[in-house]
This record gives C-alpha cells, structure tokens and sequence, in this order.
C-alpha cells in the first residue's frame, strides 16, 4: 500500500454530465457544502464517447478514481443510458488485465440537484482510496507491441 | 430611461412568459419580458419535481431562465410592475415601475458578500415562510439574474453590505422609477396564485401548525429547500401518517370557487410518491371527490401510486381538527359506504386551488370572465386571443393548467402574436412561387 | 490556420472575492503564466464586468492572443457572456474555453486553501492543455426552404397551416379524404363555448383558402420521406377526383352504387360519388376509389362512363414537416358492453351523429322503437387495466384516459335534455373529470337536470345484457354502484350510448417513413413531455393535435399553434442553424470499418459513402451533422481514432487529464 503523504492525495476524476452530474456539482457549490479538493470535475456532453482505453489511460496518468456522473435514462442522448454501461463494462475488462481494482471506476446517475448523492460519491471514493491508495503502486506495466500493430 | 420600442410585452416570468417570449425571440421579434418579481421562474422554480415523469423541476427550468436571461431578442425587467397601458392605432404605450432593489444591477455580480454580512434574517416567501434569508440577498441559488436585491421594509440600513461589496454596488439612494415601453402586442403570462390556506374555515388551515399547502411540501422535497426533508411544521418531527385533502380550494360553492383547478389530483400523486420515496415508512391517504388524470401518462402515474400503496379515499371531508399534540384529525364522509369517520394524521396537506393572478385585473387591460381568469371569448377557434385586440393570454392567466399546457399555449400564443405583429407593422409576406395544383 | 501559432491568454477571476479568499489567484496565475504558449496571464476582481471584459478583448486585439482560457464562477452563468466578448475582439467564440473555479473549487473547499489552490492550478492547467488543442468552429447553417407540409387536414392541421402561413411562410397542406375537416365536422354542437363545429371549422376553412401562402391537395398521402430538417422532400401521391364541374351532376344522379356513410357511422348509406356532408370544402363531390364496384356509370344522351382514377405523384421540397393525422374513434370489440351483438348498444360518436339525424322528431327512437331511457358508460376502450380487461389487438390494453370523453358525455346528456327533455338518463362513470374551463358546469347542470349517476370501479365493469323477452326494455345494464355502497342495480333501457375513448390511427407507413417513435399508448411520441411538448425526436417533425394524444378542440387548436410557432423559429430565417458539436470524420484516418455506423442511434447521422480519395474508390465514414446529437457513440468505438465530437474531442480530454494528474509542486497558501 502506497504511503499517503499530507501535501499529496490521490486524484478523483470526475467526468460529469451537462445536463446532470455536472449542474450537480455546481447544486453542491451553490449550497456550500464542503469535500476534498482532490476531485477534479469536467464537463461532458455524453460518457458514450470515451473508447474504455481512455480510463487506463486516466489511471497511467496520475489518476487514482474515476467517477462517471451520467443522467442516466434522464439524458437527452437516447444512448446514454444502456451505451455508457456497456461502456464501464468494457472498461473494467481492461483494468483487471492491467491488475487496476476495479473499484476505482464507478458509474453513477447524478440530476442537476442532486447534492446529497454526488457527496457520497466523492467521500465513497475517497473512502475507498485511502484504503487502496495510488493507483501506481498496483498498476500492470503496458503489455510490449507485438507484431508492428499499434498499442 | 428612455422609451423602448419592441415588437412584444410579456407581463410575466413564470414558465409561460418564458416560453412565449423565448419562440417570439427566435423568431426574430423584439421582446420585452416584465416580471414583478427581482427573478424569473415563477412558480415553478419553487417546485421540487414534476408530474408525471417525476424530472427534477430546476433541471427543466433553469435552462429557459438562462436562454431568455442570454437571448438576444429578449430584455429582460425584473423586479418591475406594469402600471398603466394606454392605446392607440400603432400599438400600446406601457407605463412600467421599476422598483427599487437598492443594488445596482450593472456592477452587482451576484457574489453575495452583501448577504453574508447582513445581519438581519427574515422568513423566506420562496420558502413559503419555512426557512429564512438575509434582509439583502440573491433571491434563491438559480435566480435570474443572479443579482441581490435588499427588502428595504427589513432594513436596518446599518450599511454592513455596503461596505463589503467589492463593486461598490449597494445604493441606498434608489428611487422607483417608471419608464415607458411602446409594444405592438402584449401578452399576458401573470399566472396563478394558490388558494388561500386558510380560505376554508372547517379546515383548519392557517390556524392548525400541522395542515400546510401544497407548495410548503414541494420546498420540504425540493433538494434546495430549507431542510432538505419532510418535517412537520408544528414541532419538527418526521411524519408517518400523511393526508391529502383534494379539492380543498375549488369545485367548493362554499368558498366561491366552483371550477376544478385541474392539476390538484396529480400534484397530490405526485408528492405522495415522492414522499414514499423520502419516508418509505410513511402511510400516505389522499381523500378525493374524482380523480383527474386525464392527461398523457397521468392515468398510469395514478395506477402506479396505488400499486406503491398509497391510499385513494373517496370521501368529502368536512372538518379538521387537531389533538393535544397538534396531530390533526380529519372528519370525512366515506362516500362508499356512507360512514362518517375521524382519522388521525401527522400532516395534512390541503390541496388547494388555483385562484387567478390579480396582476392583470390591477391594470384592467383586457376583462375576465366570472371565473376570474382573462376572458377568451372564442376558445375554440383561437384559445390565447382575449377580448381586445393586440392582448393575448397564455398559461394559468386564462385558467387553470398544469405545465405541460403552459408551455403549449405560451408556443400557442407566440403564434397569434406573431401574426398579428405582422399585420400591424405591414411586414410583408412573402409572394410564393406558382403553386403545384 | 494548422500553423497559426498558438497564443493563450489565460485569465482567472477574483469573483468579487468568492474565488480568491480560498484559493490564491495570483499564485495560480503566476505559475500559468509560466506554461508554454501563455502569452498573458491575468487576474481581475471580476471578468464578467464591462472592464474584465474590456481587458480580454485588449489583449486579443494588442497581443494576437488567440486562445482564451477563462477561470470564474460556474460556465453556465457567463460562458455566453464570454462567447460574445470573444467574438466582439474578432476571435472565433469556440477559441475560448471556460474552467469553473468557483462552485467547484472555492466554495466548496472553503476549509482547505492549499488544496483549493492547487486545484485550481491544475483545472486551469487543463483548460490550458485543451485550449491548445481548440479548433475554430461554426455553427452549422444549412439553408432552409421557408416551407412547411402539414399532413391532415382536420382542425389541427388546419390550424397549423393557418399560422404557418400568417407568419410568412408558404404551407403545402395534404389531405387524404376528398375533404377538408376531419373528425370535427362530424360534430354539433362544441363544448365549452356551444358553438355550432361545423361553422367554426368553416371559419377556419374560409381563412386557410382565402390564404394565398397555402396550398392544399385533397385526396393526397405522404409516399415518400426523404431529407433532414431545412431540406426534406416528401413524394405525394395524389388520387383523381373522378368528376369535374361539368359532369359532376349528371354522375351524380346517375351513380347507383351506395355503400354506409362512415362521415354517419353507417347510420345511413352514400354514394359511391359523394360529399362528406352538405357545404364541405372543396364543395366539388368525389369518387370513392376504395369502394368503387367498377360498374359504369349511364347519362343521359352519352356513353356509360367508367370512373378512373389516375393518381399522379409529385414531390415538395420544405423545410418542416406537421404531423395532424387525428385519431380514431375506440371500436368496441363484437360483444363489448354487448356492441355489435344487441343493435340498442351504440358508441357516443353514432349518437351524435344519430341525435344530429333525428333531433327535429318529436321523440327520440332507435331500432324501430322510442327511447325513453338512455344509460351512458364512461370509459369505454380507456382506463383498462392489465389482467382484468381484454387486450386489444396488439396484445395491450389502453391503460390512458382519452380526456375528453367525460365532458363529452355530460355535454350529450345536455343535448339529449334539450331536444328530448323527457328522456331519463343514466350516466355511469368512475371519475367525472370535467378538468377543463367551463366544464365543470356541464356535470354541475347534469346533477340539477336529473341525471342518474351511478359509480363503477375499473375492476367491475358493468354488464350489458339483452333485458328478458317480454320486458319492458330491450337491454338491461348491470352495475355495481359505489355510490349507494356497493349495491348490485339494474337498470332496463331502450338505448346504450358507449363514450368511446380515442386510438392512435393506423398510420405505420409514415411513421416508418418519418422515423417518429410511438408511445406505449400508441399515440405519436413528443421528444420530452414537459420542455418540448410538441417536437418529435426528428428534427423538424413536429406534432399537432390528436395525433399525439386524446385532446379536446381547444387543445388540439394550442397544440397545432405552438407547432406553427416551432415550425417559424425554425425556418423563419431561411437558414436553420446548429450547434457545431457534432461528429466529424478525419478522412485521413477512416478506411471504413463503418463501426460508428453500427454504433450510431440517430438515424442518418452517420453512414459508409462511397467517394474517390487520391485517384482511388474508396467507402468513408461521413456525418451528416443536421442529424447527429453529438453523443459520442461513434467517437468510443472507432478503431482509428478517426472520428470526434467537434469541440469535445479525446485528445483534448487526453491532454486534460494528463494537466490534472501531472506531478506539480505545492504552491503557497492564499493570502488572506
């Protein structure tokens, strides 16, 4: 377990809905609530996008959670809902490969007021992180290129 | 200020006006939106979720305060009240009060530094008096525009906010002012106004700390009410049994309001499953005359309610009284067996009434009907049109509705305007092509 | 501009204090300033004021910065204002980009300054890392034809067509009848005005005619959809009349052939040519083609004539299309309530039209024989519930309430009063919902009139059954009244009127050709009940009248004018103009895998073209971006990376979130 050092917390991404978990975590901001500064949240417009690839490539790059704030059925995107969980699926896949916990990536459907949950996201997984620490302490090295193909 | 010429004067900023002022914008037409209030989003705003999709209701309505608030099309007035309107052949000549917010809106940026620092707390009317704010303050977390405004009547002029505001913004010396606006066609979007609580003696209502109005429970379930749960304002327990009283403000010859305020029965549903998600352990009853779901999805949204178990009650009740612990006890008549029965609840919610919104009796534009609502005397051939020409009326203005039939009307009646418009400043219409016949 | 020079400026605002009591602007600004490609980095008290504005657009024109990075409160309050202060300076407005310091970082980490600025520094940092990566965007403008298809011509296309054409645009106007009107001239008298329908209609007629921005085709169906918003073009097929001004007399006398006229239900038969009813429009009869034998027709002094038709297709190019197709009357099933097997058990549709047919008799009959008492089921085809009520052919019961038929039913026990006021009426209901302005009275005068009302439960339909031989009556109702506590009453009557509910017609071949999507109900979908009431999900379809739902003719007439009014903000301009965040295909990198077509929701959005590249035939991915949403599905399973959101693309969020995961040293605390 990696040593948790006062000027360094692990990063929680968190990838957030326009039209939900990221009016969300402004509902959050308006009430005043307080949680760690270690979340970094952006905007997207639908979590369909994101190939599963990106999430290893979030964790090889200093991030230790991911959090996908989606609107779930609510979207305006008719292919949010079922899409972005096949997505995470997909996603996991790769993480066990790269011995990452899957733990670290977790989906959840968060409205435009939905203060109380996103809270609970961000301390679940800060919870969760101190535990288990930085991702780098368990994160498989990239398998090599085989055969000239691109990795 | 000087005189402004617009195509459009929306009286209004609930989600009617909105809407009706956001399509005649899109259309390229000049709009003016009046709102008497120091932000948009009418009732609405105040409202936790909405039936029968259960959306959160900021998440519908913060987006259409934000596209008229950045429209180019639209100028926005709040916290104005129109005063007079004369008419001549061109159009209507408007007389609008701007009343004093004490706060510059061209430099406040809405940090709120004034409202921290205010020492003065008074009951919140957004709260429907449930929590409190600040004597100066931004009126709610989604206000547009997100500008403070200082409830002069409170103050104690102690200069706190004054001297914090980093721009210089808190005037003391604002006077109201009235400026003029020259419109082509107004449209009426002044919407409703509750019944009054305590209209019904028999009920209780405003007397009795446990029965409360509808809107009261939509600020215990909005995420962004004063205590983000449902307690009882009498002592400030969790409930466990809930009742809801229907028809408590219309369909009543007794209190002069014999029409059905048409949203009551789904508004009522709607809480109660809300309810029985946020106190799963509550028994909830919903004593009613009919039940109308009528509209698309109600009818199911009814039958999904009963299947969650919340109790449908047909029964008239007659009174509400209360115990030594202000637990108040309803009398009803079971209309299906005859009985005259008391039961006991924690809460009781009155399902009050739409009344009409008295703004446009006040300036007397355009007359209303027995009912009270702007009279619209051709309904089936064009609902939104009134008794004058040039004033179309759109949303709970013409009578009670529910959103949906808002926004419906409000696009209807941007329509009638935009035609009429037209006609009166000859734009022209374009000659078509040779046709196919 | 692929080597125009990045140049950032980089600004982060003090928000009147809200920002920089928790985290250190200066510090962050600072360490901004130092990042490769930052030709300024500045912080002000307040970015959103006319002098933080002022200042941006300075150092736009003064320094070529040409990337903009704003920090401030949250991006939904002023990233328009920064969008217009952007494009004012002359830069492109997606060349700027907005980072949310304020919500998500100060007031939300009031207790940890340190952590609050550090935040800052990296969210900034990777606005920074994606502003580089910005490219110049514009809005999609697609011309548009300033005209609109309504299909149906009943009050709601009408309606629609009407204000269409009043606000300045030209209206193709298809019906598929021979007639204009629909099911509303099959009306009297309306409720709640008490209007005569008919007249109104032809009101409404007479100004859509007079209207020379519409045209109107009869006998006319939609064969053919093609296109995307501002550019559709739809293939009509047009029937033949069968008779013109000259001959239409003569065929007319001469034609023997009838058949039931449905405009009456069948009450009464028609002929094979007719008019709908007496004064329709176009006034000029037509042949039935449906149900044409073939026989020859004999005038007088001429050759017999065989009616042809000869249908001609033609195609309309228009910028948006109305959907009004209406609705059907419920056809109870053969037995229903005893319907279709008891001749006394009529629907609520054929007493109007019978009480229309017979309502200058001095009494009331049906079936040969008076009516004296009349019993009146709310609810019929509506209200059912699954696993007490049979299925209808689609295997679903019709679980919605069809709205109007309780008023609708109060309002024929008025009428019935009124011609025969010495009918006893039986009205059995489960709910009133008289809901709407001045309905409330039809129920009110009901119960002063005498009306009987009896209470049902959906669970305990009443029964119709024919009355014992001999009885005084011809039918017995059976029900179970709530209303005298659950007593079993029976109630012999002459005449059973079924308040029928509405259905969703049949209409499968335009729904297909639109693309539209149908609720559980049936009825045509809107894209979202509360904000977009009358929209599809197909861009420029939208929806009027009872084609959506059971509505009364009020809010048939609202719902046709707010299409009318979306249909306008659409078109008005001749141009309709889209967000630039849609997909885009990089040609460079497709070689045609076509998993984004597979991937993709949206119809048309995204499809394999067959073009030339380099001298060579080759199949690429190309967007159509009037049809794509921008939700990304594409982007994710492309295995060339050759497809992104414009505007939204992964490297930029790569580049993202390698700014905010990069190793940084602590900064200072805020100072106070």
């Amino acid at each position: 377990m990696a040593q948790l050092m006062q000027t360094q917390q692990p990063k929680i991404l968190i990838l957030a809905t326009l039209a939900g978990g990221y009016a969300g975590a402004d509902s959050t901001g308006q009430a005043h609530l307080d949680y760690p500064a270690n979340t970094f949240v952006l905007p997207i417009m639908c979590p369909c996008m994101f190939p599963p690839e990106f999430f290893v490539h979030a964790f090889e790059h200093g991030i230790d959670g991911v959090i996908v704030m989606y609107s779930g059925t609510d979207s305006p995107y008719k292919v949010e809902a079922d899409g972005t969980a096949k997505l995470i699926n997909d996603a996991y896949a790769l993480m066990k490969a790269r011995n990452i916990d899957i733990r670290r990536l977790r989906l959840a459907a968060i409205c435009t007021v939905c203060v109380k949950p996103f809270l609970k996201e961000v301390n679940q997984m800060n919870e969760l992180l101190k535990g288990i620490g930085f991702v780098k302490s368990e994160i498989a090295p990239r398998a090599p290129a085989t055969q000239g193909v691109q990795a | 200020m000087s005189n402004l010429q617009v195509d459009a004067l929306v009286v209004g900023g609930g989600i009617a006006g909105m809407q009706v002022a956001l399509d005649l914008g899109d259309q390229g037409l000049q709009v003016a939106l009046v709102e008497r209030e120091a932000s948009i989003g009418g009732k609405m705003i105040t409202l936790s979720k909405v039936f029968p999709t259960l959306d959160c209701c900021s998440c519908i309505t913060t987006p259409k305060m934000s596209a008229v608030a950045h429209h180019p099309n639209i100028q926005l007035f709040t916290y104005c009240e129109v005063q007079s309107v004369t008419k001549d052949n061109a159009g209507f000549d408007i007389t609008v009060l701007q009343k004093p917010r004490y706060v510059d809106e061209s430099k406040c940026t809405g940090c709120r530094q004034c409202e921290y620092e205010c020492p003065i707390t008074v009951p919140s009317t957004f709260d429907r008096g449930l929590g409190a704010y600040r004597a100066i303050r931004v009126p709610f977390s989604t206000a547009v525009p997100q500008k403070a405004v200082l409830d002069i009547d409170n103050c104690l002029l102690c200069g706190k906010c004054e001297k914090i505001c980093p721009v210089e913004a808190v005037d003391f010396t604002q006077q109201p002012q009235t400026f003029s606006i020259e419109a082509t066609a107004i449209v009426l979007a002044t919407g409703f106004e509750l019944s009054e609580l305590g209209a019904k003696k028999e009920y209780g209502g405003g007397k009795l700390p446990n029965v409360i109005d509808p809107l009261m429970m939509e600020r215990f379930l909005a995420p962004t009410g004063p205590y983000g749960r449902v307690l009882r304002p009498g002592d400030g327990m969790e409930p466990t049994t809930i009742a809801y009283v229907q028809c408590a403000g219309s369909r009543d010859q007794t209190q002069g309001v014999e029409y059905c305020s048409r949203v009551c029965c789904m508004y009522a549903i709607k809480q109660a499953m809300l309810i029985s998600g946020a106190l799963p352990m509550a028994d909830i009853t919903i004593y009613f005359m009919d039940i109308r779901t009528f509209g698309k999805g109600y009818e199911q949204f009814y039958q999904n309610a009963k299947a969650m178990g919340v109790e449908f009650v047909r029964g008239k009740v007659a009174s509400i009284r209360e115990d030594e612990n202000h637990n108040p006890i309803v009398k009803v008549e079971l209309t299906e067996d005859g009985r005259i029965v008391e039961r006991t609840h924690d809460l009781v919610v009155l399902s009050l009434g739409m009344l009409p919104g008295a703004s446009h009796q006040n300036f007397g534009l355009t007359p209303s009907s027995s009912d009270g609502f702007v009279a619209i005397p051709a309904a089936n051939a064009s609902p939104c049109v009134t008794q004058r020409p040039g004033i179309f009326v759109t949303g709970t203005a013409g009578g009670p509705m529910d959103i949906v039939d808002s926004i419906i009307t409000a696009s209807a009646a941007a329509s009638d305007a935009s035609a009429y418009i037209r006609r009166k400043t000859g734009v022209q219409v374009e000659q078509p092509e040779v046709a196919y016949a | 501009m692929p080597d125009e020079k990045v140049k950032l400026g980089v600004y982060t605002c003090y928000c009147g204090g809200n920002i920089s009591h928790v985290v250190n602007c200066e510090q962050v600004a600072k360490k901004l300033g130092g990042m490769p490609d930052v030709v300024i980095s500045r912080t002000n008290m307040s970015l959103c004021s006319d002098a933080g504005q002022s200042q941006i657009e300075q150092d736009i024109k003064e320094l070529g910065v040409n990337r903009v990075v704003i920090g401030a409160c949250a991006p939904m309050l002023h990233e328009q204002t920064f969008r217009g202060t952007v494009m004012r300076a002359g830069l492109n407005p997606y060349l700027y980009y907005h980072v949310g310091l304020r919500e998500q970082d100060s007031w939300v980490h009031a207790n940890d300054q340190q952590g609050a600025t550090q935040k800052a520094l990296r969210l900034m940092a990777a606005g920074v890392a994606k502003a580089r990566l910005l490219k110049a965007l514009e809005p999609i403008r697609l011309e548009a034809e300033k005209r609109a298809i309504v299909i149906g011509g009943g009050v709601a296309g009408l309606r629609s067509a009407l204000d269409i054409a009043r606000q300045g645009l030209q209206v193709v106007l298809v019906e598929k009848s021979p007639f204009l009107g629909g099911r509303m001239a099959q009306l009297e008298t309306v409720f709640p005005t008490g209007g005569d329908a008919r007249s109104l209609l032809h009101d409404l007629i007479d100004e859509v005619v007079k209207h020379s921005n519409i045209t109107i085709f009869t006998l006319a169906q939609v064969a053919g959809v093609s296109g995307y918003v501002g550019n559709f073009t739809l293939q009509i097929c047009q029937h033949s009349r069968g008779v013109n001004t000259e001959n239409n007399e003569a065929l007319l006398a001469a034609c023997r052939q009838e058949i039931p006229d449905d405009f009456n239900y069948g009450l009464n038969n028609r002929k094979i040519i007719y008019r709908a009813y007496p004064g329709c429009y176009p006034p000029l009869p037509a042949v039935d083609w449906e149900n044409y034998n073939g026989e020859p027709l004999l005038i007088d002094g001429g050759k017999p004539i065989v009616l042809q038709d000869t249908p001609k297709t033609f195609d309309v190019n228009v910028g948006a299309i109305v959907v009004a197709t209406g609705f059907d009357p419920y056809q109870p099933r053969q037995g229903e309530y005893g319907y279709g097997e008891l001749k006394d058990v009529i629907t609520l549709p054929e007493m109007i039209r019978h009480l229309a047919l017979s309502k200058s008799s001095e009494h009331l009959r049906w079936n040969g024989h008076p009516v004296r008492d009349v019993a009146l089921i709310h609810c019929v085809g509506s209200r059912e519930i699954e696993g007490v009520d049979e299925p209808q052919e689609d295997g679903q019961v019709n679980n919605y309430c069809s709205r109007v038929c309780c008023t609708a039913t109060l309002h024929m026990t008025e009428e019935l009063q009124r011609y025969f006021p010495e009918l006893n009426i039986y009205d059995l209901y489960q709910d009133i919902r008289t809901y709407g302005r001045g309905h409330e009275e039809y129920y009110n005068r009901a119960l002063e009139d005498g009306v009987r009302f009896f209470r049902y439960h959906g669970e305990e339909r009443p029964e119709v059954t024919a009355a014992p031989a001999g009885d005084t009556h011809p039918v017995l109702v059976k029900v179970k009244d709530a209303l005298t506590y659950g007593e079993q009453i029976d109630i012999p009557v002459d005449l059973v009127v079924l308040a029928v509910g509405m259905m969703a017609r049949d209409i499968d071949d335009l729904v297909k050709m639109l693309k539209v999507s149908r609720g559980n109900d049936r009825f045509l979908l809107e894209v979202h009940p509360k904000l977009r009431p009358v929209e599809t999900a197909v861009n420029g379809v939208v929806l009027a009248g009872t084609a959506q739902g059971p509505m009364n003719i009020q809010e048939s007439i609202s719902a046709a004018s707010a299409a009318a009014a979306k249909v306008v903000s659409l078109l008005g301009q001749g141009k309709v103009e889209l967000q630039p965040f849609v997909a885009a295909v990089d040609v460079e990198k497709c070689n045609g895998t076509g998993a984004c077509v597979e991937a993709c929701d949206y119809e048309d959005a995204i499809a394999l073209k067959t073009f030339e590249q380099n001298g060579k035939e080759v199949r690429r991915a190309v967007v159509t971006p009037a049809n794509c949403t921008g939700c990304g599905a594409c982007v994710s399973v492309c295995p060339n990376r050759a497809v992104d959101v414009q505007g939204w693309t992964l490297a930029q969020y790569e580049a993202m979130v390698e700014a905010i995961g990069m190793e940084l040293p602590v900064l200072a605390e805020a100072a106070a």
